[in-house]
């Protein structure tokens, strides 16, 4: 159906998912697979504090992690995982995406007011932002579709 | 292997941090005013009791650091002690902790108020003081902040930890000019209500060390922590030690100690040791009485902080015990933060401030009991790990003078409650009482943990007299009494008779049952098509698992249900039986073939290597009255008699065994299967013993009974199956529904000492 110099099937060669918890992560799949991606890498970026505790154990995050992985899979059986340790979670993202040598970050804004944003970090500004890969922005479809 | 080093990223300085960061909030900023005064006035002797608190402390962090570098996992102290006691005292030391921490913040959060209340007015409310106010106020911030997550950035707990060092620093400095020994002795000597009044004066101060063992709770994340943690841990207790005795005595000899502020010490005495002017700049000691102000807000709030996130990391270990319920540690969707444990932390903090906050002493002697009673437990539960010998117990650094210091540190623990008021005494002999309630109430039916401690003591039932034995029995946890029969659901046809199986073992051991769907995703399924079957394959799964549910919960077993997404088929049985810690996995005959044919070698090595028992049913519908157990010995002919016996007590049904010889030596062999049946209880069953072929006799007979259970004769039996090389043709044929059972011969070096089934 595609070949390598169709640029559409280019940008979606090797998607770079990043994913925060199962039920994000079956809705951020979800909203990329209408688009039929050729390779899904799901990446699970556990924030750490460097220089102060996290916010939850490192096995709870490992956990968190697996199960978003497993969630990313009921929709892509063959994606691949990764996982990322930053308390930079954009720059971790960006990391993964040169590590795993992805085409695109697709992503899902998980909106949330201003101020929420503001104190948690608004990561969708930052990713976009100086980047030097596209980065898709999928839209928010209800994850019970 | 990697993921670990990753996850590490605490060094020595952030871990010290940690530690003094949350110590000296209290000490310096709080408690000085309040323990100089108590008790009709201790006088400038309390600085003998921070220095004795220091040396108490100082004894629990050589344990703590051994047992953290033994085990660097989320949880400290209560994760030692549930491994090493067992639950009951697990329950007791989580509950300890976590109220202990409770108490303590709500200690800091007054603290808080307190110069808070200095900068800005507060109103009274009612039933509320204006410091109770600021510090609800405070309170509610601090959880708030736990809740959403809100960074601080990199390094900010070392830099506030520095700031803090180096405005003590220039206050002792400054102190120093304005030291007067005639102060300090002026109000009646050095000890005007006598050197007895010194441990009273340790049991409230105490409350100014709670906060090395907080750096044992993430130890996880430290690097190096072989190293870093007892550095971290013992450094920041002598840190804080040499602080309090330093600075406790420069106030003391600046502000006559009955004139000393029971609210802001701090900033009475640096308006009081810096001049009001220096040359033309006026307002000098205001000046660094509002920096003291400054300083101990900044330290009574990181106090705080750190205090409900250890509180959370309790949360999460016991909820991974079962000691409480792991719905406390759902993490938020969008802050990733245990917002539930929080929230119920914060609650807790809260109510203690609202309660119990006009009185300061009874929150910092509550909060110092609590942690009093866990630190006795650890040294106990350092005692148990080694002398029981655990295996897994290898720690980096160990307690120097073993069993010295471990004993000293319990004794020094309980010595230091015995100085408590009754009040607290009564608090904490009534929150062990509620906590061991807790554990008969809920966890022991809930927790599957096992402590070193019974593990010993049951390994010499011989040795040991009966009553310590007895007592053993007695508070065993009951979810690890019974085994976990998993049970591998792949077809609605099959469901109920596995079940069934399943309920039956599961009622008759006390044990529980698992009820698992694993959704094989063939590899080479394209991504459109599975993605199309999600759906069916969610109701398809939730359709079964129901139905499994309320087929087992007719044996009145407990249940849970789980649907594993897995691409690797067959395999992932083993892995879940592993990673659930199943005793026993009940699946179809057809569940097990479909994975044929794929991986034949890998699977081969996989086979030969169960995980524990696996009782593959070949059959679909199950109405048993009647069982046939044929039977030549081994091990796996002893699991198909436990599943007999089971079968016999849960549904009533007949049992007959079956002992194939060659002709002639029919009278061996009934004497062989009479001893057998005496061995597996079955003494009342019926006995054949025929002669001539095993499996020509098996069809024969096999035909007449609702069930054949067959137990593997050698290992592998499980990976010829799958692959098809069965030799048992006849059984095949055979319309009776048969049971293969196959237990591992080999057991590890682990299971047996854990006593696994």
């Amino acid at each position: 159906m595609s070949t390598d110099d169709d640029p559409h099937r280019d940008l979606l060669a090797h998607v770079l998912l990043p994913v925060a918890d199962p039920d994000d992560a079956l809705a951020t799949a979800e909203a990329l697979e209408p688009y039929g991606p050729d390779r899904v890498t799901a990446l699970h970026v556990v924030e750490k504090g460097a220089g102060v505790p996290d916010k939850t154990p490192v096995e709870q995050s490992q956990e968190l992690a697996e199960e978003s992985y497993a969630a990313v899979r009921t929709v892509f059986p063959d994606a691949d995982e990764h996982t990322a340790y930053a308390r930079d979670v954009v720059g971790a993202i960006r990391d993964a995406a040169d590590e795993v040598g992805a085409s695109a970050i697709a992503y899902r804004s998980r909106g949330g007011n201003r101020l929420v944003q503001f104190l948690s970090g608004d990561r969708s500004l930052k990713l976009v932002t100086n980047t030097e890969r596209p980065v898709i922005a999928l839209p928010a479809v209800d994850s019970n579709g | 292997m990697s993921d670990e080093e990753l996850a590490k990223d605490l060094g020595l300085v952030s871990a010290m941090t940690i530690g003094i960061g949350t110590m000296i909030g209290a000490g310096i900023f709080v408690l000085p005013g309040v323990a100089v005064n108590a008790d009709g006035g201790v006088g400038p002797v309390v600085v003998v009791s921070f220095v004795v608190g220091g040396v108490i402390a100082m004894v629990n962090a050589l344990s703590i650091s051994e047992l953290g570098t033994a085990m660097p996992k989320a949880g400290g102290g209560y994760y030692y002690i549930n491994k090493s006691l067992g639950p009951m005292f697990g329950s007791i030391a989580g509950m300890g902790d976590w109220m202990g921490l409770a108490f303590a913040s709500a200690f800091y959060c007054i603290g808080f108020g307190q110069y808070l209340a200095v900068f800005v007015g507060l109103p009274a409310l009612p039933l509320l003081n204006p410091i109770q106010v600021g510090a609800l106020v405070a309170g509610a911030a601090f959880v708030g902040v736990n809740y959403i997550g809100a960074k601080e950035t990199g390094g900010i707990q070392t830099v506030i930890v520095f700031v803090l060092l180096s405005i003590l620093t220039v206050f002792a400095v400054a102190g120093i000019f304005s030291f007067d020994y005639a102060t300090l002795v002026g109000s009646g000597g050095l000890a005007p209500s006598g050197a007895g009044s010194i441990l009273p004066s340790t049991a409230l101060v105490f409350v100014s060390f709670l906060g090395y063992a907080k750096i044992a709770t993430v130890a996880e994340e430290l690097k190096n922590p072989g190293r870093n943690l007892p550095i971290a841990i013992i450094g920041s207790v002598a840190v804080v030690t040499v602080i309090y005795a330093i600075l406790v005595t420069t106030m003391l000899g600046v502000i006559p100690w009955p004139e000393l502020s029971t609210d802001a010490p701090v900033a009475q005495a640096a308006a009081a040791s810096f001049p009001v002017s220096v040359g033309p700049i006026g307002g000098v000691a205001a000046a660094a009485a509002a920096v003291m102000t400054a300083g101990a807000l900044l330290a009574t709030a990181s106090s705080a902080n750190a205090s409900i996130l250890a509180s959370a990391r309790i949360n999460f270990a016991m909820g991974r015990d079962r000691i409480v319920t792991d719905w406390l540690n759902e993490i938020h969707p969008n802050y990733a933060t245990p917002y539930r444990s929080i929230l119920l932390t914060g609650g807790l903090i809260v109510v203690f401030i609202a309660l119990l906050g006009r009185d300061i002493e009874v929150l910092a002697k509550a909060a110092s009991v609590l942690h009093l009673v866990v630190y006795a437990l650890m040294n106990a539960a350092l005692i148990v790990f080694r002398e029981a010998d655990f295996p897994e117990y290898d720690p980096a650094f160990t307690v120097p003078l073993y069993p010295i210091t471990p004993i000293a540190g319990a004794a020094l623990s309980l010595g230091l409650v015995a100085f408590m008021d009754a009040t607290e005494i009564a608090l904490s002999v009534g929150f062990v009482v509620a906590a061991v309630a807790w554990y008969f109430l809920y966890a022991r039916d809930e927790t599957p943990q096992q402590g070193v401690l019974s593990e010993y003591v049951r390994s010499r039932e011989e040795e040991l007299p009966d009553q310590v034995v007895d007592a053993a029995d007695a508070v065993a946890p009951r979810g690890a009494d019974g085994p976990t029969i998993m049970v591998a659901v792949s077809n609605p046809r099959t469901e109920s008779a596995l079940i069934t199986l399943a309920g039956a073992l599961a009622s008759h051991e006390g044990g529980r049952v698992l009820a698992t769907h694993i959704v094989t995703v063939p590899d080479q399924t394209s991504l459109e098509t599975a993605a199309e079957n999600r759906e069916r394959i969610d109701t398809e799964s939730e359709g079964l698992l129901a139905a499994a549910e309320a087929d087992a919960e007719t044996f009145g077993v407990p249940v849970d249900t789980k649907t594993i997404l897995s691409h690797r088929g067959f395999e992932e049985v083993f892995d879940a039986a592993r990673s659930n810690d199943a005793d026993t996995v009940v699946m179809g005959y057809g569940g097990a073939q479909f994975a044929g044919g794929r991986v034949e070698g890998a699977f081969d090595e996989l086979a030969h290597d169960l995980p524990c028992d696996f009782l593959v049913l070949d059959g679909e519908r199950l109405e048993i009255s009647d069982v046939l157990v044929p039977t030549a010995g081994g091990p796996s002919s002893d699991l198909s008699a436990e599943v007999a016996t089971a079968l016999r007590a849960a549904l009533g049904a007949d049992v007959s065994l079956l002992h194939v010889v060659d002709p002639g030596e029919e009278e061996t062999g009934r004497e062989f299967l009479t001893d057998w049946a005496a061995g597996h209880g079955l003494s009342d069953a019926e006995l054949r013993v025929e002669t001539g072929d095993v499996e020509t006799q098996i069809g024969r007979l096999g035909a007449d009974y609702d069930l054949v259970i067959i137990g593997a004769t050698e290992r592998g039996l499980l990976s010829r199956i799958v692959r098809g090389a069965l030799a048992f043709d006849t059984i095949s044929t055979l319309d009776t529904p048969v049971l293969l059972a196959e237990r591992p011969s080999s057991r590890t070096l682990r299971e047996r000492l854990f006593g696994r089934r």
